[in-house]
C-alpha cells in the first residue's frame, strides 16, 4: 500500500462512526407542542413553560399537561384512555391522540423522531 | 452479401476482454441474494481497478460504462431504476478515479483506488436514489450501513486487485 492508500483507508474507516452518530444518534428534545382538533391545528405552545391546557374536542374537554419539556394527556372524555396511557412525549415527532375526542398532540423539533405515523 | 468490417485496435480488443470479465462478474453478482437493497460486493470494481492501473483511466472508464450498459441489457434491467442507479454509481466512481489518478508522487495503489471507487459509487447511487426515487429524509438512516458495506467491500476488492496485479509477493505495508 502506498501512503495515499493508507490515508484513504484510514479516512474511510474514520468516516463511519461519524455517519452512525449523525444518522443513528439520539433524536432531538422537542421545543414545542402542536395541538390538533378535528385534524386542524388549533394551537402551538412551548414545551418549556409548564401549564395545563384544556382543549375542546367533539366529546368534551381533554386536559394536557406540559411539564419541563414534556407533555401528556391527563384526562380525556373517551372510553379507552389510549391518549392518557401513551404517557409523556418529549422527543421531536412523538405523538399522542384521543381519536374519540378528535384531539391529538405532537412534539415539534428540528429533527423528528418519526417521519409519519399511520393509524 | 457484403461483409461489414470494423477496424479494431489493440486497445479495442483489450477493452472488450476486460468488459467481458466485468460483465460476467456483474451478472454473477446480480444472482446473489442481498440482505439490504444496495449492498453488493461490487466485484466488477476489481476489473475497473486493474484496467485503471495497467492501461489507464480511459480504458477503465470504457470498461465500467460498457459493464453497466451490457450487464443491464443481459439482466433485463436496462433503463429501469436499477440501471439508472448503477449508471449513477459507475459515473461517480469513474469521476473520482479520474481525480485520484492525478495525484502526484507514487499516487494510489489498488486498495486506495478501490476504496475511493466504492465510496464514490455508493454516494453517487445514494444521492441519485434520494433525488429521483425516494426523496425522503428517512433514507439517510440507511447511509451508515451502506457506507460501511462500501468501505469493507472496497478494501476486499482492492486487495483482490492487488493480488491479481502480482503485488501479492510485496508486503502490504511498505
Amino acid at each position: 500500500m502506498t501512503r495515499a492508500d493508507r490515508v484513504v483507508v484510514i479516512l474511510a474507516v474514520a468516516l463511519l462512526p461519524f455517519l452512525y452518530m449523525t444518522y443513528w444518534g439520539p433524536s432531538q428534545q422537542g421545543d414545542a407542542l402542536r395541538v390538533m382538533v378535528n385534524g386542524k391545528e388549533t394551537m402551538t405552545v412551548s414545551l418549556h413553560a409548564d401549564k395545563h391546557i384544556t382543549v375542546h374536542g367533539s366529546l368534551g374537554d381533554s386536559v394536557i399537561d406540559v411539564d419541563q419539556g414534556k407533555a401528556r394527556f391527563i384526562s380525556s372524555p373517551c372510553r379507552g384512555k389510549q391518549c392518557v396511557h401513551t404517557g409523556w412525549l418529549g422527543q421531536g415527532g412523538e405523538f399522542a391522540a384521543c381519536l374519540p375526542n378528535r384531539v391529538s398532540i405532537a412534539v415539534i423539533a428540528e429533527e423528528q423522531r418519526y417521519d409519519s405515523i399511520v393509524f | 452479401m457484403t461483409a461489414l468490417y470494423f477496424n479494431t485496435t489493440r486497445e479495442d480488443h483489450r477493452i472488450a476482454w476486460l468488459a467481458a470479465l466485468a460483465i460476467t462478474l456483474h451478472i454473477v453478482e446480480s444472482a446473489l441474494p442481498s440482505p439490504i437493497p444496495g449492498v453488493k460486493p461490487g466485484l466488477a470494481n476489481i476489473i475497473t481497478i486493474i484496467a485503471l492501473i495497467q492501461f489507464g483511466w480511459s480504458t477503465a472508464a470504457w470498461v465500467n460504462l460498457l459493464r453497466v450498459l451490457v450487464g443491464s441489457v443481459l439482466i433485463g434491467s436496462f433503463l429501469s431504476p436499477t440501471f439508472i442507479l448503477s449508471l449513477a454509481g459507475a459515473l461517480s466512481s469513474i469521476l473520482v478515479l479520474r481525480l485520484a489518478s492525478w495525484l502526484p508522487g507514487r499516487g494510489f495503489g489498488p486498495i486506495g483506488y478501490s476504496v475511493l471507487a466504492a465510496l464514490a459509487h455508493m454516494a453517487g447511487q445514494f444521492y441519485t436514489a434520494y433525488l429521483l426515487f425516494i426523496p425522503h429524509a428517512a433514507l439517510f438512516h440507511l447511509l451508515p450501513v451502506l457506507m460501511t458495506a462500501a468501505v469493507i467491500f472496497g478494501i476486499i476488492s482492492g486487495y483482490i486487485a492487488h493480488l491479481i496485479l502480482g503485488y501479492g509477493s510485496r508486503p502490504l505495508a511498505h
